[in-house]
């Protein structure tokens, strides 16, 4: 049996990607987790390349391996990772009923993969110009759901600043009585009109 | 304690080691065609049936992997070690004599497990988002590899892997933001804490 690049290119991403998972669910220290999460997303990226997708690759890099990382890293700090240790730990027992129903979601799922019967088309079909063909099928045929994703990002961006903001308001109607006008700077004075 | 942990998660690797190899050799295809337990009583000239058929030999040693695994986790193996070792061992036993796009999906299939699990069991609320990024991108690889092999011509997979790419984005927006939201109410991040809306 003569074996090609890309099984062994395959094989290496996927042996990364697994244990890097594993590290994101095992690892003591949060942190570390946040940031092992870049390898897994990383190796993925690299299987995207394997599969003739190279703006995903570099999508997946850019959205996922940065951006997505970096909110979780900041998230982590914010909320003190070192509290860890403080959340109730879960011993061995609870944790039989998750390893056997993601046991059988896997056996059931790779088995009627096993099953099916693929009609593969010939892989070599796949246009080398895809970029091309991405970019022009976004803007005709998907330019709703296109411009839909727009909207829900910013819907999701304003909801989250209203979310995660200071709520500055509320402290200052409960000291209603000892509150100085002359104290404000022209900061505070902004929040109060908002 | 953890010299002898480590210990043990090697001896586990060593052991997946030479399972995979008898694996690859044939041993346990010839053994499943050749044990007399396995055959199950037929009329004379037809075909030998089998209760467990020599085809599934991957699956069968993928599940005494499997099996080998929780136990040497019992006796107090490193986790993370064997659980890795384990998976990767299976995961190579059961796609190396399959076709490519089998491979990928349980690729897939194996990560977006690791997620579910992750999203079952974490206790901290972060890294129940992180699992369920996870999640997402083992979706993204499936979808990736029906545009190749499935629909070269169109490559609807990719778009729809583009969509879930943006969703994906604001959903972990959204779930940091109320994360933060909950701790400054509640100074835990600890999901069996978050019991607001409990009556």
């Amino acid at each position: 049996m003569k074996v090609g690049l890309d099984t062994l290119l395959f094989y290496l991403f996927a042996f990364i990607a697994i244990p890097f998972a594993y590290g994101v669910l095992l690892d003591r220290k949060i942190i570390r987790a946040g940031f092992l999460l870049i390898g897994v997303f990383s190796a993925i990226s690299g299987l995207f390349l394997l599969l003739n997708a190279q703006f995903l690759a570099m999508a997946q890099i850019m959205i996922y391996a940065v951006g997505i990382t970096l909110v979780v890293v900041i998230a982590l700090m914010l909320t003190n990772p070192k509290s860890e240790d403080d959340i109730s730990p879960l011993n061995n027992w609870n944790k039989i009923p998750g390893i056997v129903s993601a046991f059988l979601v896997f056996i059931t799922i790779y088995m009627s993969l096993r099953a099916e019967n693929w009609t593969v088309r010939n892989p070599g079909q796949l246009m080398q110009d895809n970029i091309t063909r991405i970019g022009i099928d976004l803007l005709t045929y998907f330019s709703l759901p296109f411009e839909f994703a727009s909207i829900l990002l910013l819907v999701a961006v304003i909801g989250a600043i209203m979310l995660a903001k200071q709520e500055k308001e509320i402290t200052q109607n409960n000291s209603d009585e000892n509150f100085d006008k002359e104290e404000l700077t022209s900061e505070d004075k902004n929040v109060i009109k908002v | 304690m953890s010299s002898k942990s480590n210990i043990l998660g090697l001896a586990y690797i060593l052991l997946a080691l030479v399972l995979v190899g008898l694996q690859a050799d044939g041993f346990v295809q010839n053994l499943l065609a050749n044990a007399s337990w396995n055959h199950v009583a037929a009329e004379a000239g037809s075909r030998p049936t089998f209760l467990l058929a020599p085809d599934l030999a991957d699956v069968i040693t993928a599940f005494v992997l499997a099996g080998l695994a929780i136990l040497a986790i019992f006796m107090g193996a490193n986790v993370a070690i064997v659980a890795s070792a384990g998976t990767i061992f299976s995961f190579f036993v059961l796609t190396v004599n399959q076709e490519p796009i089998i491979r990928y999906m349980t690729l897939s299939a194996v990560l977006f497990v690791i997620g579910m699990y992750g999203m079952v069991v974490c206790r901290n609320a972060v890294r129940v988002l992180m699992s369920i990024e996870l999640m997402l991108n083992a979706v993204n690889i499936n979808l990736v590899t029906f545009a190749k092999y499935i629909d070269p011509a169109l490559m609807r997979g990719q778009l729809f892997a583009i969509f879930i790419l943006t969703i994906a984005a604001a959903e972990a927006v959204v779930g940091l933001a109320i994360v933060l939201a909950i701790y400054r109410n509640m100074a835990t991040v600890d999901m069996d804490r978050f019991n607001l809306l409990k009556w």
